[in-house]
C-alpha cells in the first residue's frame, strides 16, 4: 500500500497513463511541429484526427479488412498528409504570399473556420452515429494491466510514428531544411530553400501525425464526427506544458499529463480525470512560463 | 485590400460551415406564423432536440424523425386542426447544451411563433428551457428528459411523457433484490441525469433498508479514457455495474471494461435504450451480447391505432421500426396538435389547461396520454411509460427479440 492505495491498482494506473501518454504525445506533436517551421497554431487540428480515424474505418471495413488495419495507416496518412498539402496551399499560403500584415489573427481565423467547416460536414456526410472499424487484436497483460490489443497496437504505432518522424527530421535533406526552418525561416530562404514549399510539406506532415493518431485510437474510442475534440484540448495542454515549438517537450509533455491524469485518479478521484491536466498548465505556466522545453524569445 | 480580402475567405469558410449544421434547415419551415395569423395560415409546433455533439445526436434524430411523421399524421389522418390548418415543425438544435437549448426555444417561440415546444432528450437542457419557458409560458413537453427537476418544480409550462429517475431507481433497485446482487458500481457522468440517479438509487436503496453498498465513480461526458474509473470499480468487486453514461461515454465504457476483465465477468445494465440503435452490434460485434439495458416499450405491447400508423409509416420510410424516441416524439406532436383542437385556441394558458385535462389524449401506447396536475413531486404533469429490463442473449439480435428480464409500470 503506498498513502492508502493498493500497489497493483497504483501500478495499472501508472501503466494505463503511460501508454495513454504516448498517444497524447502523438497528438501534440502535430501542433507544436507546424508551429516550429510556420510560427501559426493550427487549431483545426483535432478535426485532421478525425479525418484520419474516419479515412481509417472506410479503408478497413471496406477494403481492407480489420486484420490489415496496419497497411490502412499509411495510406490514411498519405490521404490525409495531401489534404493537409491542399489546405496549407489554398488558405494558409496566401497569409505568407499576400502582404496580410497580422499573420496570427489571419491563422487562427482560417483554422477556427476549418475547424467548423470540417466537423459540420462530417456531421452532414455522416450523420450522428458512431462506428468502429473493429479489432481481431487479442487482449493482453502489460505488467499487471489487462489491455486490449487495439490500445496496445495503438500505443506501439504511436512510438513507431514518433521514431518515424525523427527518422525523417534527422536523415533526410527535407528534414534538416524543416528543422533549418525552425530554427530561422529567413536563413532558409536565403540559402535557396522553396520555403512555400518546405511550409507546405510541413503542415502536411503535421496533419498526418494527427491523422495517424486518429487512425490508430479509432478501433478504441470510436469513430463519429466530433472525436477530435479531446485531441485539441490535450494537445494544447501539452505544448503548454512541454513548450510550444519543441518537439521533445511534446514527447514529454504527453507523457507527463497520461501519468498526471492516472495518479490523479488514483489519489484523489477519477471524476476529475480532465482537471488533472489543467493543474499541471497551471503549475508549468507558474515555474516555468515558456514551458518545460520552450525558449524565451529575444527581441531585437 | 487584401487583408480584408483573405480575412473574407476565413468569413465564408465560417458562413460554409454555419449552413452545413444540422438546424439550419431540416423539417423547418421556411414562414413563421403566430395564433394572430390568418386562420388558414399553418400552426408551428417546436422541435429543440439534439442534433449535434456534445449532445446525443443519435437519439435526436430519432426523436426528429418520429415527430416529422406525427406532423404528417396531423396533417393526413386528422386532417388537420381547428377547421382544417396545417401543421408544421420548426426545428432547433440544443446541441445537449443548456445555453443552446435556451436560446433554441427562445427562437422557436418569439421568432417561429411556436404554440408548444417538445423533443428534449437532455435533462440538463431540459431543465434550463424550462426556466425559460416558466418565464415565456408557452408550454414545452419533455421528451425523453428524465430527470426529476424538469417537472418538480410544478412550473405551469413543464410537461413530460416520459419516466423519472426515482421510477427509474426503483425500478431497477427491484431487479438488483430479485437477482440477489449485494455490492452495486454506479460509473455515472457528471450531469444532471448521471448525477440525479445515482442520488436516487443511493436514496431509496437507504430508504428501503435494502443492505446494498455502492462504489460511485463519476466522469466527464467528454472523457474517452473511463479505464481510471472502470479500474476502482473493478477494485471493489462488484455484483453489478450499472453503466450511467449517455451517448459515446455509454459505448466506450462498455467496451473498456470488457478489456479490463470487469465486463462480462460481473454483469452490465445499461441505463438506457441505447442499445436499441440499430447500430449496436456494429459497435460491439463481440461484448454486446449478454448486457442488460433499460427499454421503454415491449413489441409485444398493444399500440393505439396513431401508434400502428407510426409504426407502418416508419418502417416503410426508414426500412426499420421505429424505437422508443421516435415514437414519444410522434406522441408529443399528436398530443399538442389534440390540445390545440380540444381548446379551439392557441394561447398557451389555455393550451396548459386543456393539456390538464384528465380524460387525455391518444398517444402511442392503447392508454391515453394524461399529465396529472396533482401529481406529487416529480410526478406532476408526467406520463410515465413502462420500464423494462432486457437483455441481449445471441449475436446480431434484433432488441426485439432480446430476454425480457423484468418490467414495471407506474400505477
Amino acid at each position: 500500500m503506498l498513502l492508502g492505495v493498493d500497489l497493483q491498482l497504483l501500478s495499472q494506473y501508472v501503466i494505463a497513463g503511460l501508454m495513454i501518454g504516448v498517444l497524447y504525445a502523438l497528438m501534440a506533436l502535430g501542433v507544436t511541429f507546424i508551429y516550429s517551421v510556420m510560427k501559426m497554431i493550427n487549431w483545426s487540428m483535432g478535426q485532421f484526427y478525425m479525418l484520419g480515424s474516419f479515412i481509417q474505418y472506410l479503408l478497413v471495413v471496406r477494403w481492407l479488412g480489420p486484420d490489415l488495419w496496419f497497411v490502412a495507416l499509411p495510406i490514411t496518412a498519405a490521404c490525409v498528409f495531401v489534404i493537409g498539402a491542399i489546405v496549407q496551399v489554398v488558405l494558409i499560403r496566401p497569409m505568407f504570399t499576400g502582404g496580410i500584415e497580422r499573420r496570427d489573427e489571419y491563422a487562427t481565423e482560417i483554422t477556427i473556420a476549418l475547424l467548423l467547416l470540417l466537423q459540420s460536414l462530417a456531421t452532414v456526410l455522416n450523420g450522428p452515429d458512431e462506428h468502429t472499424p473493429g479489432s481481431h487484436l487479442p487482449n493482453f497483460t502489460v505488467g499487471t494491466l489487462p489491455v486490449g490489443g487495439a490500445t496496445l497496437a495503438a500505443s506501439l504505432g504511436g512510438i513507431t510514428a514518433l521514431i518515424l518522424f525523427a527518422v525523417l527530421l534527422r536523415r533526410t535533406w527535407v528534414g534538416l531544411a524543416l528543422r533549418a526552418a525552425a530554427q530561422s525561416r529567413v536563413a532558409v530562404q536565403t540559402a535557396g530553400v522553396d520555403l512555400m514549399r518546405l511550409d507546405m510539406i510541413a503542415f502536411g506532415i503535421g496533419v498526418a501525425l494527427a491523422a495517424i493518431a486518429g487512425a490508430l485510437l479509432a478501433p478504441v474510442y470510436l469513430v463519429y464526427p466530433t472525436n477530435g475534440a479531446v485531441t485539441t484540448t490535450k494537445g494544447f495542454e501539452i505544448i503548454i506544458i512541454g513548450g510550444l515549438g519543441s518537439i521533445p517537450g511534446a514527447l514529454i509533455g504527453g507523457l507527463l499529463l497520461g501519468l498526471a491524469e492516472a495518479l490523479g485518479s488514483v489519489f484523489i478521484a477519477p471524476a476529475y480525470q480532465n482537471a488533472y491536466g489543467f493543474v499541471l498548465v497551471i503549475a508549468v505556466l507558474l515555474l516555468r512560463p515558456t514551458g518545460l522545453f520552450g525558449e524565451r524569445l529575444r527581441a531585437a | 485590400m487584401k487583408t480584408m480580402g483573405r480575412v473574407g475567405v476565413a468569413a465564408a469558410l465560417l458562413v460554409v460551415s454555419a449552413a452545413c449544421t444540422p438546424n439550419s434547415g431540416v423539417g423547418a419551415p421556411t414562414s413563421s406564423t403566430g395564433t394572430a395569423a390568418a386562420s388558414t395560415d399553418p400552426i408551428t409546433i417546436g422541435l429543440l432536440t439534439p442534433l449535434s455533439p456534445p449532445g446525443d445526436p443519435a437519439a435526436g434524430q430519432l426523436i426528429q424523425r418520429g415527430a416529422e411523421l406525427g406532423v404528417v399524421y396531423v396533417n393526413t389522418v386528422m386532417k388537420g386542426v381547428l377547421n382544417g390548418r396545417q401543421v408544421q415543425l420548426a426545428v432547433e438544435d440544443d446541441a445537449g447544451t443548456p445555453a443552446t437549448g435556451a436560446v433554441g426555444y427562445r427562437r422557436l417561440v418569439t421568432e417561429k411563433k411556436a404554440v408548444a415546444v417538445t423533443g428534449q432528450f437532455h435533462s440538463s437542457v431540459n431543465i434550463a428551457v424550462n426556466e425559460v419557458a416558466n418565464e415565456v409560458g408557452v408550454p414545452v413537453i419533455s421528451t425523453q428528459g428524465s430527470a426529476a427537476d424538469i417537472t418538480a418544480k410544478h412550473y405551469p409550462a413543464a410537461f413530460r411523457t416520459h419516466v423519472i429517475d426515482p421510477f427509474r431507481a426503483s425500478s431497477w433497485l427491484s431487479w438488483i433484490q430479485q437477482k440477489g446482487y449485494k455490492k452495486i458500481a454506479l460509473i455515472a457522468e457528471t450531469s444532471d441525469y448521471g448525477v440525479g440517479l445515482v442520488n436516487e438509487t443511493k436514496a431509496q436503496a437507504a430508504a428501503g433498508n435494502m443492505g446494498l453498498t455502492f462504489d460511485i465513480e463519476q466522469f466527464d461526458h467528454a472523457s474517452t479514457d473511463l479505464t481510471p474509473q472502470l479500474l476502482k470499480a473493478k477494485a471493489f468487486g462488484p455484483d453489478l455495474v450499472i453503466n450511467i453514461g449517455v451517448g459515446a461515454p455509454a459505448d466506450l465504457m462498455l467496451d473498456q471494461a470488457n478489456t479490463i476483465g470487469l465486463y462480462p465477468a460481473v454483469p452490465m445494465l445499461i441505463s438506457y435504450d441505447t442499445p436499441t440503435r440499430a447500430q449496436w452490434f456494429q459497435l460491439h460485434p463481440s461484448d454486446g451480447v449478454g448486457v442488460y439495458f433499460i427499454a421503454y416499450f415491449s413489441p409485444k405491447e398493444e399500440l393505439s391505432d396513431a401508434g400502428t400508423w407510426l409504426a407502418t409509416a416508419y418502417q416503410a420510410k426508414y426500412n426499420e421500426p421505429p424505437a422508443y424516441g421516435a415514437l414519444n416524439a410522434f406522441a408529443d406532436v399528436i398530443v399538442i396538435a389534440q390540445a390545440v383542437q380540444k381548446a379551439g385556441k392557441t394561447d398557451a394558458k389555455t393550451l396548459i389547461s386543456t393539456l390538464e385535462d384528465p380524460a387525455g389524449f391518444k398517444g402511442w401506447a392503447a392508454v391515453p396520454v394524461t399529465f396529472p396536475k396533482d401529481g406529487a413531486g416529480a410526478f406532476f404533469h408526467t406520463w410515465i411509460p413502462p420500464i423494462l429490463i432486457l437483455q441481449y442473449t445471441q449475436a446480431n439480435q434484433n432488441w426485439r427479440d432480446a430476454k425480457l428480464e423484468a418490467s414495471f409500470s407506474k400505477k
